[in-house]
């Protein structure tokens, strides 16, 4: 079989009836005046027919020229929108789906550990799954011919773009509220901390147990006071700095890092409430390191710790100065 | 300047203009190789894969209308621009004369 003929063959198979016939005929004369030219002009014949369909392109390219099939997934007209849908449908929908899972699994008598780790691979899923279907439903709406009408009333009904849908823009400054909320906060973490390490029980013996064991409530409790007071200073020097620069959100991330990493390694190892107060209120499961209040002391400092850490990156990332080439040139006018 | 840069800023206003350079020379019949070597002899020069489908398009618009020719030996499908296209063609031309003057105003005033 010729070149030509697998060329054809492969024009054609993109193409429906009744079109399909006459491309036929027309695309196999053109093809067959231009090789005729070149070997006029004195062209081997299998090099002019190499150089002609070669010129032509990509087959599957030139039948959707033909056919005006679109050569991309999901054209500029619904791009704008798939772009605002996606992300939001993920952020609302993984969140739930995420406690959805973990409630599922608790009340069907899983640990903690086993139900958290279901419930992020459970997550990913529900994302990808979110994420193909999303897309697969944009590429239908661009490609099928059906859904033509479906498509210019969505993009209608999604409206013109107006100056109102600009997003706020966010500064990245502090505000005096937010840093009052912020030295609050340590003061209460502060305040707590001193109040769960003055805990006690009195046995029936008249000892005298604190609640926390007791390495931890003389290293690292005051360790981690000075970490917290730390972090209030922090934000203090950013407000006075009018907003986060990135050293003080570095520095921001290694406090929080220095907190978390005391709290998890405690939590799992056992290491933070007294196990004779556990045997004591006889609920041994409160001191060990895979216990459910431990696990979940364990996941709960990392979560805050972590999203603290982005928060004020975030915030840096954003208050950086807008660079502007706003220079006035003077012209020579 | 680079040489693809030139070559794409080129591109993208030929595309814009084949399609009024070819319901001009259509107002003579004309088939798909024959009008690519038309427009080439007129300076326009043109691929294969955008005119031969384009040609269809603009049958399928009414813009302009064909007949398979038969009588050599090797049938011929021949496009000819409709009363229509030829309406249009000429409302494009003076856009693009317009265009020009414009241009040359433009490039005058420095």
């Amino acid at each position: 079989m010729s070149w030509t003929e697998r060329y054809l063959a492969t024009v054609l198979r993109g193409i429906a009836e009744p079109r399909r016939t006459d491309v036929d005929r027309e695309l196999r004369s053109s093809i067959e005046d231009a090789i005729e030219e070149r070997v006029g002009a004195g062209e081997d014949r299998a090099i002019a027919e190499r150089v002609v369909l070669e010129g032509l392109g990509d087959p599957s390219a030139l039948a959707g020229a033909y056919t005006g099939r679109p050569s991309y997934l999901i054209g500029p007209e619904l791009f704008p929108l798939y772009r605002r849908v996606l992300p939001r449908l993920i952020a609302v929908v993984v969140p739930v789906a995420f406690f959805v899972l973990l409630a599922v699994k608790l009340s069907g008598g899983g640990d903690m550990q086993a139900a958290i780790s279901s419930g992020i691979s459970g997550v990913i899923s529900v994302a990808m799954q979110i994420a193909f279907w999303a897309t697969a439903t944009f590429v239908f709406l661009e490609w099928a011919g059906p859904a033509r009408q479906a498509r210019s009333e969505l993009v209608a009904a999604t409206g013109r773009w107006t100056v109102e849908r600009l997003p706020k823009v966010v500064d990245g400054r502090i505000s005096v509220r937010e840093v009052a909320g912020e030295i609050v906060t340590v003061l209460i973490t502060i305040g707590i901390l001193l109040f769960v390490a003055s805990l006690s029980t009195t046995t029936a013996s008249n000892n005298e147990i604190p609640v926390l064991n007791g390495e931890f409530r003389t290293i690292w409790v005051p360790i981690l006071l000075a970490l917290y007071a730390m972090r209030g200073v922090g934000h203090l020097l950013a407000y006075n700095a009018g907003r986060w620069t990135t050293f003080l959100a570095f520095s921001n991330a290694v406090i929080h890092v220095a907190i978390a990493v005391p709290l998890v390694v405690g939590a799992l190892g056992g290491m933070i409430v007294s196990k004779v107060f556990a045997l004591v209120i006889s609920w041994p499961g409160l001191a060990s390191g895979d216990g459910a209040p431990m696990l979940a002391l364990a996941v709960g400092a990392t979560l805050a710790s972590g999203w603290e850490i982005v928060r004020v990156f975030r915030r840096a990332r954003r208050a950086q100065p807008i660079r502007t080439d706003a220079r006035i040139v003077s012209s020579s006018a | 300047m680079p040489d693809d840069e030139l070559g794409a800023h080129r591109q993208e206003l030929r595309r814009g203009t084949v399609v009024l350079a070819c319901l001009l020379a259509l107002r003579e019949p004309g088939y798909g190789y024959g009008l690519l070597k038309t427009l080439e002899a007129a300076g326009i020069a043109s691929d294969g894969n955008t005119v031969y489908p384009l040609l269809r398009r603009l049958e399928e618009r009414g813009l302009l209308q064909s007949e398979w020719n038969t009588d050599e030996s090797r049938p011929r499908k021949f496009y000819t621009t409709t009363p229509a296209g030829t309406e249009l063609a000429t409302q494009l031309l003076a856009d693009v004369s317009n265009l020009t003057k414009s241009l040359h105003s433009l490039n005058g005033r420095s």
